[in-house]
């Protein structure tokens, strides 16, 4: 049953990077990154189930408050602010895009990469998934063309990395733990804010509007 | 103690430049701490030489390298710091900037050398990672600072890159824990226990680790073709803040990919991050050099140098033998040298309001120390006699010769082509007739002292390597 909720819970993860890659909205893209977050939330608490240590639920709260509380917040309030409803298109076109998926996923989870997804080899299904979502999360960020799709690339890519250590038995002590959220909050918050000062600037969140460095 | 003395003192700082709006109690802290930083990294440097190491248990631990490092960081903070407080009130004089920029330039100044003090000495790779991160967000508002687009620019592409890497840097840091039970340490993993446990790390899972860990990290240190954030943020910070840049964070994100190598290298042996550091070596000194010779702008001409020396560096540990001992003399030079060049640069810039190499003309008779200074700063770095990077290029490509001479007669043929392209941009900046507009002599003697200084301690170690540093050096080159 767990196996099966965890799997689910992962897939949901991966699903809601795919759907960023093909999303055409901000305000969609927003909400798969909080699914997602909250199926990184749910798959902490299971390791809190699993070991009853008090420690994880701390970090399972100060999850759930920075990326599936604190980050859509700062990510609605850019849209409202900047009325940004259509997001900026991709470098490569959709059916294109969708292909690189499929070959990312497809290396994932081929003989090359086995070291990597056999680390625990009862989760071997589990990290073939987390690497594809960190590939797929990297492509989201080479691929997509507007500062704040590039943002939620980043945390998806570290939420694919978190995903990958849990099922890799790489959790980190409780103090590390909250140092590495805190980091990502503080993170967060520069970045919004950078995002702000784009858009005063360029009058646009697409990076290929900005042009200044030619030396 | 001394470690905690330091961060004290910079923490201290940070808390009077938010609580005070005393322009000269903030600079004169920020001063402070820095000074405080020097004498603590001098006194850590010392223990190390003496003892083999120096360790506040169980949270921070001092190599040799890492001792080396901090007395870079510290010896280069400090004037740095002397030379910010003018330059920026030359800035407040032109009404470029007011009080509240200074203020946030001196929390962010200081949270920024905290930040490398502690990735240096962190004994956890996980604490050692967060602490790289943080240089990278303190640093990414100090890149911003004029609030040009060309400065948001640049600002946004180092925090989008930079986070990419060390999100990789990240990854790679987790896999090297896959040979150790988690419990161990109470969780902090040190570098130490990586060490013990190599052994029993999966060596394909070793090289796949380092291959992130060297592209994650070494997207810091500016390694082509991962160093397309570098230029941009070197040339549009502030010249003080471009100086640590160039001089000194290249280093700090070095000694991290150097102390995997060594993990790397008890698992697999040598060779597999020996070619990995030479392939990155040399393609960053042919991108750097095809760029220097047509480089347009002066302090771009110095950010892609120090890609450059970074190459250089690379190359000295990827030789391997009396290739690192030179490597490690070379971040020395190049860090006092580097530092020199921007804080001139920036001198040249208050004096001319411009960056292009084309707009500036007879420095020497419109700077006529500065000048002198920079001039001597661009040779120095291009590895002419006395100045130690001649002698530091020769041991590496020494080094080189016996084991991969191909790599090092590219290497030899690349770093006279880069001395071309300097002799050019200096002479042509520096001789000839100053433009009428410009005023001939120093702005002021505060913009003088800090890169003299720089450079002079360059020029004594070319000549002279005190004792202790030696035994450091020799320590470092026989770890690493």
């Amino acid at each position: 049953m767990d196996i099966l909720a965890l799997q689910l819970l992962l897939g949901i993860v991966f699903l809601t990077v795919v759907f960023l890659h093909i999303s055409k909205k901000d305000f969609g893209a927003v909400i798969a990154y909080s699914i997602q977050s909250l199926a990184m939330v749910a798959i902490l608490f299971f390791s809190f189930l699993q070991t009853h240590d008090i420690s994880l639920l701390y970090i399972v709260a100060m999850t759930l408050l920075v990326k599936v509380v604190l980050a859509p917040i700062f990510f609605v309030r850019l849209v409202k602010k900047y009325a940004l409803v259509f997001s900026v298109s991709t470098y490569l076109n959709t059916p294109l895009t969708l292909i690189i998926i499929a070959a990312l996923t497809a290396i994932a989870h081929s003989q090359k990469l086995f070291s990597l997804t056999n680390i625990v080899p009862v989760n071997h299904a589990m990290l073939a998934l987390a690497l594809s979502t960190i590939l797929l999360a990297l492509f989201l960020i080479v691929n997509r063309r507007g500062a704040l799709s590039q943002i939620i690339g980043i945390l998806s890519f570290e939420n694919g990395i978190v995903a990958f250590g849990i099922f890799a038995g790489l959790e980190q002590s409780f103090g590390l733990q909250m140092g590495i959220i805190f980091n990502i909050l503080l993170w967060l918050i520069i970045a919004t804010a950078f995002v702000s000062m784009l858009y005063k600037h360029f009058g646009s969140l697409n990076v290929t509007s900005m042009k200044q460095l030619t030396d | 103690m001394e470690l905690l003395f330091i961060l004290a003192a910079f923490v201290v700082a940070v808390l009077i430049s938010l609580l005070i709006k005393h322009r000269g109690v903030i600079e004169f802290t920020a001063v402070a701490a820095t000074l405080v930083a020097l004498a603590g990294s001098i006194k850590i440097a010392l223990t190390v030489a003496a003892t083999g190491s120096y360790s506040v248990a169980p949270f921070f631990t001092v190599d040799a390298l890492g001792a080396i490092v901090m007395l870079i960081i510290a010896f280069i903070g400090f004037p740095t710091m002397i030379y910010s407080v003018q330059y920026l009130r030359q800035e407040t004089a032109k009404n470029i900037i007011g009080f509240t920029r200074v203020r946030q330039y001196f929390i962010l100044l200081n949270l920024f050398l905290a930040a490398m003090l502690l990735a240096v000495a962190a004994n956890n790779p996980i604490i050692t990672w967060i602490s790289v991160e943080a240089t990278t967000l303190s640093t990414a508002f100090l890149i911003s600072f004029y609030n040009k687009p060309s400065a948001m620019e640049a600002a946004w592409k180092y925090l989008i890159i930079n986070s990419i890497g060390l999100l990789l840097g990240f990854l790679g840091t987790l896999l090297y824990f896959t040979a150790i039970d988690p419990s161990v340490d109470n969780g902090l993993i040190s570098w130490q226990s990586l060490m013990a446990n190599a052994g029993l790390l999966n060596p394909l899972i070793a090289k796949i680790a380092f291959i992130f860990v060297l592209i994650g990290y070494g997207t810091k240190v500016g390694f082509a073709p991962m160093h397309t954030w570098l230029p941009d943020a070197h040339s549009k910070a502030p010249a003080p803040v471009s100086a640590l840049l160039s001089g000194v964070l290249l280093n700090v994100a070095l000694l991290v990919v150097l102390r995997f190598k060594v993990v790397t290298d008890a698992v697999i042996g040598q060779s597999f991050s020996q070619i990995l550091l030479i392939l990155f070596g040399v393609v960053s000194i042919l991108v750097a050099t095809l760029i220097i010779i047509t480089q347009k702008n002066y302090k771009r001409l110095l950010a892609y140098s120090s890609i450059e020396n970074m190459g250089i560096i690379a190359l000295g540990f990827g030789f391997g033998g009396w290739g690192i001992f030179a490597a490690i003399l070379h971040m020395i030079y190049h860090a006092l040298i580097k530092s020199t060049l921007f804080l001139s640069a920036g001198t040249i810039f208050l004096k001319y309001s411009s960056t292009k190499i084309f707009k500036v003309r007879g420095v020497l008779t419109a700077l006529p120390i500065s000048g002198i200074i920079f001039l001597v700063g661009f040779f120095a770095i291009t590895g002419a006699p006395p100045f130690g990077i001649f002698l530091t290029k020769i041991f590496i490509l020494t080094a080189g010769i016996n084991t991969n001479l191909v790599v090092s007669i590219v290497a030899i043929l690349l770093m006279a082509t880069v001395f071309v392209g300097f002799f050019k941009h200096a002479t042509a900046m520096t001789f000839g007739e100053k433009p009428a507009e410009i005023k001939a002599g120093e702005i002021s003697t505060w913009l003088v002292v800090p890169p003299l200084a720089l450079i002079l301690a360059a020029l004594f170690l070319s000549l002279y390597v005190p004792q202790f540093l030696l035994t450091l050096l020799n320590a470092a080159a026989a770890r690493y």
